[in-house]
C-alpha cells in the first residue's frame, strides 16, 4: 500500500508541476513505483513538462465517467521504469469532478503504487479541494517571496483543517547570492515564518527552462544543482536520512568576504 | 560580525519582507485588522506597565504556528520591575 501526496502551493508559477515531474521521476529512478496525477483540469501541463503529451489518450475524467479502466488511462513514461502519468481532461472544468471521485481514483492507485503524486492547480477553490481530497500527506512548494509565502501559509491552514497532519515544505528557486546580498528571504526566515518541516531546498537553476522546452525533467540532467536537490528530496521521501546542505554562494567576491569574516 | 552589515542592515529588503510577512500573516491567521492588533498590544502593555517599565515601541507581537494550532507570541522587553526600584 502506497501513499498519496498532494503537491500544492496556493500561488501559481512557483514550481508545482516542475516539482511533481522531477520528484516522480527521481522516485522511479531509485526503484519506487510511481504515478503522477495531473489535477489541473482544463489547464493541464504535467504531460507537457514530462514530454508525454503525444501519448495521452485517456484522462482521469474518462476513468471517473467509466469510459475506460484506470490501468488503461495511465501513460507509461518513456525514460524510466515504473513511472506513470494520469492526465487531466483539457475539455472539462474543475468543478466537473467531485472530491469523492478524485479520492476514489487515488485510493485505487495507491493500492498498486508506492507513490501517488498529485499536481494541484493554483488557488484554494474546487480544483485545489479535488487535488487534496485523497491525499495522505502534502508537500507545499513556495518560493522565497512575500506573495508565495503568504499563500503557502493559507494553504497550510486549509490542509490542517482538512486533517492532513504530514505537511512538508520545499523552498524552490532559492538564490544563495541574493540571500547573501540581503535581497531574498533566507531559508531560515521562511521556516521561522511558516513553522512546518522542511523537506528540501531547490536552488534557482536556469536548466529548468531548457528541460521544460525539451520535455525532459531536470533530474535526467546529471550534476545540475536543481537535479541534485530533487534527487536528495526524493531519497528523503523514501525515508532515507539525507542532510540538507547549506547552499553555497557562487559569487566569488562574497566567498572571499565570507572567508575573511569566518577567520576573524 | 560581518562588517558589511553595519552599513546595510537597516535597508536590506529581505529583512523588510520578513517583517511585513510576520505582520500580514498574524492578521491573516487571526482574522483581525491591524488596528485591533495595535489595540490589543496597547491594552496588554497597559496591564503589564503596572509592574514593569517598557519602551512601548519595543513590544512585538505575532501569531506562530505550532502543529495544528497557533500560539500568540508577545515580546515585552522590560528594563526592571517597578517593585525593585
Amino acid at each position: 500500500m502506497g501513499k498519496v501526496i498532494v503537491i500544492t502551493s496556493g500561488k501559481g508559477g512557483v514550481g508545482k508541476t516542475t516539482s511533481t515531474a522531477n520528484l516522480g521521476t527521481a522516485l522511479a529512478m531509485i526503484g519506487k513505483t510511481v504515478v503522477v496525477v495531473d489535477a489541473d483540469v482544463g489547464l493541464r501541463n504535467l504531460d507537457v513538462v514530462m514530454g508525454l503529451e503525444s501519448r495521452v489518450v485517456y484522462t482521469s475524467m474518462d476513468v471517473i465517467e467509466k469510459r475506460c479502466d484506470l490501468d488503461k488511462a495511465l501513460v507509461k513514461d518513456r525514460r524510466v521504469e515504473d513511472l506513470m502519468l494520469l492526465a487531466a481532461s483539457q475539455r472539462n472544468r474543475k468543478d466537473d469532478i467531485k472530491p469523492e471521485q478524485m479520492q476514489e481514483v487515488c485510493e485505487k492507485l495507491k493500492e498498486e503504487y508506492d507513490f501517488v503524486l498529485v499536481d494541484s492547480p493554483a488557488g484554494i477553490e474546487q480544483g485545489f479541494r479535488n487535488a487534496a481530497a485523497g491525499a495522505d500527506e502534502a508537500i507545499i512548494i513556495t518560493t522565497p517571496d512575500v506573495s508565495a509565502i503568504r499563500d503557502a501559509d493559507r494553504i497550510i491552514g486549509l490542509l490542517q483543517h482538512q486533517g492532513i497532519d504530514s505537511i512538508n515544505l520545499i523552498i524552490n528557486r532559492l538564490s544563495p547570492t541574493l540571500v547573501k546580498k540581503g535581497n531574498m528571504i533566507s531559508k531560515n526566515d521562511v521556516l521561522d515564518i511558516l513553522n512546518i518541516d522542511l523537506l528540501g531546498v531547490v536552488p534557482e537553476d536556469t536548466g529548468v527552462i531548457a528541460s521544460t522546452n525539451r520535455g525532459v525533467p531536470l533530474v535526467h540532467n546529471d550534476g545540475s544543482p536543481g537535479a541534485e536537490a530533487y534527487i536528495r528530496i526524493a531519497r528523503r521521501m523514501t525515508g532515507q536520512r539525507v542532510p540538507i546542505p547549506e547552499m553555497r554562494d557562487d559569487n566569488f567576491f562574497s566567498n572571499i568576504l565570507n572567508w575573511f569574516s569566518r577567520n576573524k | 560580525m560581518d562588517f558589511r552589515s553595519l552599513f546595510t542592515r537597516k535597508s536590506k529588503s529581505s529583512n523588510i519582507a520578513t517583517q511585513r510577512l510576520q505582520l500580514i500573516l498574524t492578521q491573516d491567521r487571526f482574522e483581525v485588522s491591524e488596528d485591533s492588533m495595535k489595540k490589543l498590544q496597547f491594552e496588554l502593555t497597559e496591564v503589564l506597565a503596572k509592574y514593569f517599565e517598557f519602551t512601548m515601541n519595543s513590544v512585538k507581537m505575532s501569531l506562530k504556528r505550532e502543529g495544528n494550532s497557533y500560539v500568540l507570541m508577545a515580546d515585552f522587553p522590560f528594563n526592571q520591575s517597578k517593585k525593585n526600584r
